[in-house]
Parts: structure tokens; C-alpha cells; sequence
């Protein structure tokens, strides 16, 4: 038999096991997940996230502020409206292509396979074709290419870039090898991207033996688009005049 | 055991009626902790049904194990590495043996009366 006292004891401690459990209960955990490294590093990640995108937000704040500041400015009469204008539409000249452009960025030259020897089984194989000129672009494109020109012709959003047989049509103008495509953008970056190990242009070089002669260059000039861009189906969304 | 039940019992109910709480964040001490001060009071009314208790036993056993286990707890958290999975799986089996011990002893005393 248990003695009173031992009988005593176990309650008493009995009471403040319950009176614990139940302070616990109250707490209404509702689900107990354990912090571990790997949960600590996925917020981190997370908050970094969210910080980046409140300075990005910060800075369209500031840049409208800004232009709310020109605004003032010009209603207060400090400034002319159209000077303004002018400003807005040469940077859309620019955006566009319809300006000579310089800066520093890569000239690749371009030409068919010089050797007499037949790469392959097919005579195609060592000459350029407008699949390769396009994967080059777009090769430069990615690696953050700001305006490209192929022989002194801007390459726009419209330009077409087709085999006419030894030639291709670029902007509805016809040009032969060589063929010199210049780009403006970071030169390293740009050079990486088409005679780095695996690229296409590294494989244009070396296994098709087509010539592919990328330079650096400290100022690259970019002519300005000579076509004009005109909408004969297309229309502003929402304008049915 | 039923005494240990009715205690628990009144606890419940005065812990239910008492306004203090604590933060959730020592939730998951406490919980190992209570694991450990059940497996002593089960422990504790073994000993009494066996005759063998002592106070000074039971009472090293009730606030050292929920110590040791909230602090391994809490140790565990700090590296990263759920220590008190140990905590849990001592003081969850013995919990068991002892109701298994005190189980077959209630049992033996009613058939032999």
C-alpha cells in the first residue's frame, strides 16, 4: 500500500504537471515547426527579396518625383514646355534607332570558309547562313548587346535577316561576306558571349571552320537606322479612329 | 495512479482558471519538460506501489529530467540539430514501462486479494 505521505507528494506534483499542461494548452500553439539552418537561410532569402523590390520601388518613386518637379517647373514658367519635348524626343530617337551611336562593345568579322578543303559532306556547311548571323545577335542580345549593326546596317526590331543565296537581306538591302557585325555593350561580356567555350560562335569557329574573328573595341560607332517605320495594319490598342 | 490522474486533473483545471501565460516560444521546452515531470510522477507512483519510494529520488528525478530535457531542448535549437528527439524517446519508453510496471502490480494485487 502507499503511504499517505508518498500519496500526498505524487498529487501535489500531479497538480502542477496539470496546472503546466494546461497554461500550455492555453497557449494555443497551433503547430509546433522547428527552426532549422535551412528555414533561417529561405527567410533570409526572402527578406533580401522584398528589400530589393522596395529599392527598386523607391527609385520609380524618386525618377516620378522628379519628373513632377520638371512639371512644376514648366507650369510655374521657369521653363519652356517645348525644350522639354525636344528633350523627350531625342531620347526616343535614340531608343528607336534613329540616331548614330558610339561606344565601347566588340566588332565580329564574319566570312565563309577560306580553305579549299571540304568541311563535311556538304558544301553548305562552310558558308554562312542568316541562322547563324541570327543566333550570334541574339547571342550578343542576351549578354546585353545596346545597339548591333551588321555592314553599317542598324539592326532593328523590324530587321529581317534572310539568305538571299551568297547574300542575306538586311532592312531590304542586300550584303555579302564579309560580313562585320559591331554591337555596343559591355566588351567583356560581349566578347564572352561568342568566343567562350561551348557558344555558338566558338562552334561556328572551331568545328565548322567558318571564319569568326571577334575584337574588342574601345569605341565601336553604330549608324542610325536609314528606313523609316511605318504601321499599315497595326494601331494603337483601344484606338478606333 | 488514480490519485496521480486526479491531480492532474485539479491541475488542468486550476491552470485553466489561473490568467498567466507564457511566451509560445518555450512552448516546445515546456512540452519536453511536462513529458519529463509525467514520466517522474509515473515513475513515483511505481516506487510507491513497490514500496521503494523516496522523496529525495523522486524529487532530484522531477526537477532534474524536465530541466536536463528542456535544456537539451533548447541546446538542440541553438545547433540546429533536434536533440530533443533524445528527450523524447527516453522519457516516452520509460513513461510506458512504468505504466506497464504499475499496471501489472494493481493487476497482481486484485487477483491475489
Amino acid at each position: 500500500m502507499m503511504e499517505l505521505k508518498n500519496k500526498v507528494i505524487i498529487a501535489i506534483f500531479s497538480v502542477l504537471i496539470g496546472i503546466i499542461i494546461a497554461t500550455q494548452l492555453k497557449a494555443n500553439v497551433e503547430a509546433y515547426v522547428p527552426v532549422t539552418i535551412k528555414s533561417i537561410e529561405n527567410t533570409k532569402k526572402e527578406i533580401d527579396i522584398i528589400k530589393n523590390e522596395i529599392q527598386e520601388i523607391e527609385k520609380i518613386i524618386q525618377k516620378r518625383e522628379e519628373e513632377l518637379e520638371v512639371l512644376k517647373k514648366i507650369s510655374a514658367g521657369d521653363e519652356d514646355i517645348i525644350d522639354l519635348f525636344r528633350k523627350e524626343l531625342y531620347s526616343n530617337m535614340i531608343a528607336s534607332g534613329y540616331v548614330d551611336l558610339e561606344g565601347p562593345g566588340i566588332s565580329i568579322k564574319m566570312y565563309d570558309n577560306p580553305s579549299d578543303e571540304i568541311i563535311g559532306f556538304d558544301i553548305n556547311d562552310d558558308v554562312i547562313h542568316d541562322v547563324d548571323i541570327l543566333n550570334i545577335l541574339n547571342d550578343l542580345r542576351v549578354a546585353g548587346a545596346e545597339a548591333i549593326s551588321i555592314n553599317g546596317e542598324r539592326v532593328m526590331p523590324t530587321s529581317e535577316i534572310k539568305c538571299n543565296g551568297p547574300i542575306i537581306r538586311i532592312n531590304g538591302r542586300s550584303i555579302g561576306t564579309p560580313f562585320i557585325i559591331k554591337a555596343i555593350g559591355d566588351p567583356q561580356l560581349l566578347m564572352a558571349a561568342v568566343s567562350a567555350p561551348h557558344t555558338y560562335g566558338d562552334m561556328l569557329k572551331n568545328v565548322y571552320q567558318i571564319g569568326f574573328e571577334p575584337k574588342i573595341e574601345e569605341r565601336v560607332i553604330i549608324p542610325a537606322y536609314r528606313g523609316e517605320l511605318t504601321f499599315e495594319y497595326a494601331k494603337p490598342k483601344g484606338d478606333d479612329s | 495512479m488514480v490519485i496521480a490522474l486526479i491531480g492532474i486533473l485539479i491541475g488542468g483545471v486550476i491552470g485553466f482558471l489561473l490568467p498567466y501565460t507564457y511566451n509560445t516560444t518555450y512552448s516546445l521546452y515546456i512540452t519536453i519538460a511536462i513529458l519529463a515531470c509525467l514520466d517522474s510522477v509515473f515513475g513515483g507512483v511505481r516506487a510507491s506501489l513497490e514500496n521503494k519510494f523516496n522523496i529525495r529520488v523522486f524529487l532530484s528525478g522531477f526537477f532534474g529530467n524536465s530541466i536536463l530535457a528542456a535544456f537539451l531542448a533548447y541546446i538542440g535549437d541553438r545547433l540546429g540539430v533536434p536533440l530533443y528527439y533524445a528527450a523524447i524517446f527516453t522519457f516516452g519508453g520509460r513513461l510506458f514501462d512504468n505504466f506497464a510496471a504499475i499496471r501489472r502490480l494493481i493487476l497482481f494485487k486484485n487477483r491475489s486479494i
